[in-house]
């Protein structure tokens, strides 16, 4: 019965259905380029959604675990040994997203017969220059979403990734009047909190459209963070070491918060 | 999927986290045959060390001093005199070789991408102990080769430990990849004979034991030792004093590795030295 066109249409159909369903809880990332590097920022209790890639790569997750897990060892594998038999200069974010993992994740979501990915992907690339930041939001088919300049909108110097449609632009909206690219590693971190929280609140009622009050945002944010933890990374983009992936704890974000 | 560029299968190598077996499975890492014994059971040719150099660690009272000359050769012709075979594996592992340089520099590089690939795939640091059995395990893999004569490489190994008990750490190896942890210092190649018997002499005997040493002093000891070795072994470069050219120095603390500057060795070198 599947290969009548219009039945194929239908399950692929059911099937976006279904994994956008299964996405939508996830809790919001915000990666932010700003003067010194790429942040990576979201708030959560427990599963680590934030992770090193290769030397100036990162990715921030959600979806399930075991489909993640499987993407980002992959990702990991293709890198590592690009980097072995050549150099860490050749390996690049577009190349391993546009050429290795988008055509699988696409693949994968078309072979209505096969278990899709349930992953939606943020990876991030720190250039010299702010201006040469890359982001890329993989979707589970495949589905490419970039920083660059395109027909919609100027070039970018962040990216979200959030359980809905809505819940990435509200974040969006606000990024594009709130940052910039020559922000401080502090005022990155506030941005990139309020953004998840604009993010979050979005999630938790669907109806809303429109940028919450500044006052909401501030005691949401202040709420949530008293049971929850913030998980967040950079990708420095000091060029003296060739690993700039770092781990930032909780307690050396807190003190940096700010209304 | 096939054809795909990226292998997405469920038995993928990242679970392992181990580099060199992903390479392998790839045709990346090359393995050679030992060659079989012959009749009789011993084999008739014997192969000759041909680690020319002299590479030399100690631990002093700043660390892990890691120190090598800058000659290569090949036979009695010296092809380079500026040579790197004190190498960073990470912040805090240093890999010293004597030896063959192809093989030598592509096991540092194995060595490098294994241990970010463990941390990358498996999110925790790889232990020291892992560290030293992964290049334990590239030396005995390596065996085939130093068996057809070609490939020798017997490196020293040093690392900060940085966990519970944070202490500097010290690994010798054999060709066959048999790792052995030394107390005060290691020493390898042609000219290392020389060499240890310098720190014996000078951990047992000395103004002070070699723990106990300033930096200073330990720059001190090491370009004696490797001016020593370079005395009588063709293959060690010691220190030319006419190209101004000086061995290698590292030091891994637990601040992590410092190359020191050329100017600082020459200045310790025509202070106590020349």
């Amino acid at each position: 019965m599947i290969e009548e066109p219009y039945r194929w249409v239908e399950a692929i159909a059911n099937r976006r259905e279904y994994i956008e369903a299964q996405l939508a809880p996830g809790s919001p990332i915000a990666a932010l380029g700003y003067r010194d590097g790429i942040l990576f920022l979201t708030v959560g209790q427990s599963r680590q959604k934030i992770f090193e890639i290769y030397d100036r790569i990162a990715v921030g997750a959600i979806g399930h675990p075991g489909d993640i897990e499987r993407l980002r060892m992959a990702v990991i594998e293709l890198a590592s040994t690009e980097g072995f038999t050549r150099s860490a200069a050749d390996v690049s974010l577009r190349r391993l997203v546009h050429y290795s993992l988008s055509p699988v994740m696409k693949g994968a979501f078309e072979q209505v017969y096969g278990p899709p990915y349930l992953a939606r992907m943020l990876f991030a690339e720190v250039g010299e220059r702010p201006g040469e930041d890359l982001f890329l939001r993989v979707e589970y088919d495949g589905e490419i979403a970039t920083n660059g300049t395109t027909y919609a909108q100027p070039r970018q110097d962040f990216a979200v990734l959030s359980g809905t449609r809505q819940s990435g632009e509200l974040m969006e909206a606000f990024l594009k009047t709130r940052h910039a690219q020559d922000a401080t590693f502090e005022a990155a971190v506030n941005s990139a909190l309020d953004a998840w929280s604009i993010g979050h609140m979005s999630l938790q009622s669907s109806d809303a459209n429109q940028l919450p009050e500044r006052a909401a945002v501030l005691k949401y944010r202040q709420e949530q963070l008293v049971h929850r933890g913030i998980e967040a990374a950079l990708l420095e983009r000091d060029a003296s070491r060739a690993i700039r992936f770092r781990s930032l704890s909780d307690t050396e974000l807190r003190s940096l918060i700010h209304d | 999927m096939e054809g795909s560029p990226v292998a997405v299968d469920q038995n993928f190598s990242g679970a392992a986290g181990d580099f060199p077996a992903l390479l392998r499975s790839k045709g990346l890492l090359a393995s050679a045959v030992i060659p079989p014994m012959p009749q009789g059971g011993t084999p008739h040719k014997e192969w000759q060390p041909t680690e020319a150099t002299t590479i030399l660690a100690f631990k002093f009272s700043g660390g892990v001093l890691v120190a090598g000359d800058r000659r290569a050769t090949a036979g009695n012709t010296v092809v380079y005199d500026r040579a790197d075979k004190v190498l960073e594996i990470d912040r805090h592992s240093i890999m010293a070789i004597a030896g063959v340089p192809a093989t030598a520099w592509e096991m540092a590089r194995v060595l490098e991408h294994s241990f970010q690939y463990f941390r990358r795939t498996q999110l925790q640091e790889m232990s020291v102990d892992g560290k030293v059995r992964a290049l334990s395990k590239l030396l005995r893999d390596n065996f085939g080769f130093v068996m057809q004569g070609v490939g020798v490489v017997v490196p020293i190994f040093a690392t900060y430990d940085s966990h519970s008990n944070p202490e500097a750490r010290l690994y010798f190896y054999d060709a066959m990849g048999a790792q052995f942890e030394a107390a005060d210092y290691a020493a390898t190649g042609s000219g290392s004979p020389a060499v240890r018997g310098i720190l014996y002499y000078e951990n047992n005997w000395g103004a002070k034991p070699l723990q106990k040493l300033s930096e200073e002093e330990a720059i001190s000891i090491a370009l004696r030792a490797l001016d020593t070795a370079a005395e009588s072994d063709t293959a060690t470069g010691g220190v030319d004093r006419g190209g101004k050219i000086y061995p290698l120095i590292k030091v891994d603390s637990r601040e992590g590795i410092t190359t020191l500057p050329e100017s600082k060795i020459a200045a310790v070198f025509k202070e106590t030295v020349a």
